[in-house]
């Protein structure tokens, strides 16, 4: 699991406090508690966010896993009329690829502690985002112009359900995005480093998924 | 004994109002509500059963709870749903995974708190939701009912998804120094495991509910019956093999969900046995490593409930093995069991005793599951006598009593004192007789009255004899739920009469939630860190003790025996 500088230094600046183990006394802070706030004043660890998104990750291509293995099973039905992947699909797609190159390039900035080049990427990214957004609705639209609904066939009902938790996803990870430029890390529990990495991860995963979908749904009608 | 002292900076618990209470991301406070969650629904779909049960053994009595939702057969199905959603998924997953996972995990890690406190705080609520809607679809009209019961189901996944992705990496991420792989309790390992298979499976659970949902709600044509049957052949049809597709995304996920319920309670009763045998677990490394076996040959079998769907010839074959072979690490942890247990200093609390009539009826059940698991004796066995005796002896009531085994043990912890200890003795005597009584005669009436191999005149003879049977299960039904009234006296009348001066370590063990106060307090284990220096099941040690604390340095040991 990678991991940043920061996050070692305070693995490391845990294992002194932890090193006095076994002691007895508490170290005492002084403010007595009596604010009741939640007390830890230094950085947790931030593995567990790698760790949380690699299995979360795990969980939602299980579930796209399943629907995917049902399309198989499904598509030698008589009823089964293959669905035309849209043009703008296509186009679509190149949008999410690039957005993958410019988050590497916005935490490369961040790496380097250029804020201005991270935000201007960053902001990038997620516009991005919200145009791939918009270029999968407007992509139904065509398809519903073409009189393919949701209920016309199975292939139709795969084709919906596939792009639309995809987009369902998406937007997850663009309110991913929108938490990372907006959230003051001044307090938080995690850098803006380990949440921008974090982040990226999904973003990444979301890419090759629906570039999976993508060949699922070209290659498979 | 070390103990830790209180941590200045805890959240306090005096003078927060309730709402700031019941809407609590700590993980003992949602631990604790999971239980409450637990015990409100096993008593109403205890309760479900007596009506199931009188339902078929006086037909024409009219119950008034059924008579004033229409007393149509449709209605006997949704007491049967109920009461099945009920037990599966708030009883049998929620306690012994998510209740005591919650509230005991963090502390038997040395952690503070769990992963992630605000999603913890998000499934449990999630799984409130999921309840008032599986309860709101019983009395609703039965379409709009399916729709609302499957809306249920997708957010209780949503609700296990998160918890398990919490849980997995909690354990993974947040072990005090020293707690290394080997050193975790064998429950940490079961409640680690289980988050895994947790995740696989409530995946697909979910999507197979969206489709069906979207299927009903919106007409798409994901399980449709009209084409896909056309394409079949003739016999299939005849067979009514139809909703394969939904059948096998089902139980992908409902055959797996059986362990997700017994995984916890296996690593429960392995800690209970070694903790009042006062022995460490024979062959730990192994025991843990029959848990992987189960996780993982659970999450291949789901065929072997399509026996009769026209699947490939050879598929039930495969399945039939695979299924055959859970055989392998089952047998493996009840060799453990009986080797920690084999001269052992056996203390016999009301915990331990049904940590041992766990194993009792884990064999019984197991044992009529190996006729289920062949496929020319399942045609002759099944039956639905045969089959609900079986999976209720083997997951709903031996789950039962290690979750009750579990209660008992984690009392002090989870309340701050101890249940009764002569209550809960005879409690368990009572049930304990109850339960064969009831699921014995139930494998032989699957047995006798339904078995193909008989001639019709034998059939008719046994017939009347069946319905004497049935009578005797229904009588020994209400025998074993009146019983239930000792435990709910025990758990009130123990909370209510609670003194204040409960040890924190009352059955002297060894893992770390026992070295802080009872219950445990806010933050967990103070302004420090704990830190771990041997394996949890350290009953040989020398000295005035026969047990050595995870958290004691050698240096402390030997003081403390001097």
């Amino acid at each position: 699991m990678p991991r940043t500088t920061v996050g070692h230094d305070i693995e490391l600046i845990i294992e002194k406090v932890a090193d006095n183990g076994g002691g007895i006394t508490p170290p005492s802070n002084g403010n007595g508690g009596d604010d009741g706030k939640r007390p830890p004043k230094r950085r947790p660890s931030p593995r567990r966010y790698y760790t949380g998104i690699a299995l979360g990750i795990v969980s939602v291509l299980m579930f796209f896993m399943a629907l995917a293995s049902a399309y198989l099973v499904r598509r030698g039905s008589a009823d089964w009329v293959p669905v035309r992947v849209p043009m703008l699909m296509w186009f679509n797609t190149a949008v999410l690829l690039v957005s993958s190159g410019t988050i590497e390039m916005a935490r490369k900035r961040l790496g380097l502690l250029d804020v201005v080049g991270f935000t201007r990427l960053w902001g990038l990214t997620t516009v991005l985002g919200v145009v791939f957004l918009i270029g999968q609705v407007v992509a139904w639209r065509q398809l519903v112009g073409e009189g393919i609904y949701l209920a016309s066939n199975p292939a139709s009902s795969f084709f919906y359900i596939f792009t639309g938790a995809h987009a369902l996803h998406v937007i997850g990870g663009v309110g991913a995005l929108l938490y990372v430029a907006w959230r003051n890390f001044e307090r938080a529990q995690l850098t803006r480093v380990v949440a921008a990495e974090v982040a990226s991860y999904y973003w990444h995963f979301m890419d090759a998924l629906w570039l999976f979908l993508l060949a699922l749904l070209y290659l498979g009608k | 004994m070390v103990t830790y002292k209180d941590d200045p900076d805890a959240p306090k618990t005096a003078g927060v109002s309730l709402v700031a209470r019941v809407f609590s991301t700590d993980h003992k406070t949602i631990g604790r509500q999971y239980l409450g969650l637990s015990l409100v629904s096993v008593l109403c779909g205890v309760a479900l059963s007596m009506l199931l049960r009188m339902h078929t053994s006086w037909p024409e009595t009219a119950i008034p709870f059924l008579a004033g939702v229409e007393n149509t057969p449709e209605r006997y199905a949704g007491v049967r749903l109920l009461h099945g959603s009920l037990m599966v998924f708030f009883v049998l997953t929620a306690a012994p995974q998510l209740g005591f996972g919650s509230f005991l995990l963090p502390l038997q890690i040395g952690a503070r708190e769990m992963a992630f406190p605000t999603l913890n705080f998000v499934s449990l609520w999630l799984t409130v939701l999921s309840l008032a809607g599986m309860t709101a679809s019983f009395f609703c009209p039965l379409s709009p009912g399916l729709n609302v019961w499957l809306g249920s189901a997708g957010i209780f996944s949503l609700a296990a998804l998160f918890s398990a992705l919490n849980f997995s990496t909690t354990t993974v991420d947040m072990r005090a120094k020293g707690m290394t792989l080997p050193r975790m309790p064998v429950t940490v390992w079961a409640w680690f495991l289980n988050a895994i298979l947790s995740m696989l499976i409530f995946s697909i659970l979910l999507a197979g509910t969206t489709a069906l949902l979207s299927d009903r709600l919106l007409d798409s044509n994901f399980f449709s019956v009209g084409s896909f049957l056309a394409h079949q052949p003739q016999n299939l049809v005849r067979q009514g093999s139809l909703p394969v597709l939904w059948q096998r995304l089902f139980w992908y996920f409902a055959q797996a969900q059986v362990y997700v319920a017994m995984l916890p309670c296996f690593g429960i009763v392995t800690h209970l046995v070694a903790t009042f045998a006062r022995k460490p677990v024979w062959k730990e490394r192994l025991v843990v490593l029959a848990l992987c076996g189960v996780g993982l040959i659970g999450f291949c079998v789901w065929g072997y409930h399509m026996f009769a769907t026209g699947m490939n010839p050879y598929a039930p074959l495969v399945f039939a093995v695979l299924a055959s072979s859970l055989g392998v690490p089952a047998a493996f942890l009840l060799t453990s069991w009986l080797g920690t247990l084999w001269d052992g200093r056996v203390q016999f609390t009301a915990s331990m005793l049904f940590a041992i009539g766990f194993i009792s009826l884990f064999i019984a059940g197991g044992l009529s599951g190996i006729f289920l698991a062949r496929r020319d004796l399942a045609t002759a066995a099944v039956s639905e006598d045969f089959v609900i005796g079986h999976f209720h002896l083997v997951m709903g009531v031996a789950a039962t009593f290690a979750i009750l085994a579990a209660l008992f043990f984690w009392f002090p912890k989870l309340f701050g004192c101890r249940m009764n200890e002569r209550l809960g003795k005879v409690h368990f005597w009572l049930t304990f007789a109850g339960v064969y009584c009831i699921f014995m005669p139930m494998h032989w009436l699957g047995l006798l009255t339904q078995s193909n191999l008989l001639g019709d005149a034998q059939r008719l003879a046994l017939a009347s004899a069946g319905a004497s049977i049935r009578t005797v299960v229904t009588v020994a039904t209400i025998w074993t739920v009146a019983a239930q009234s000792l435990f709910i006296i025990n758990f009130f009348g123990s909370l209510v009469r609670r003194r204040k001066s409960e040890a924190n370590n009352p059955w002297r063990t060894s893992t770390l939630e026992w070295s802080i106060a009872s219950p445990a307090p806010g933050g967990n284990f103070g302004g420090e860190e704990p830190v771990v220096y041997r394996g949890a099941y350290d009953f040989a040690a020398s000295g005035c003790e026969d047990f050595a604390p995870q958290h004691l340095s050698p240096e402390l040991l030997v003081q403390e025996a001097d």
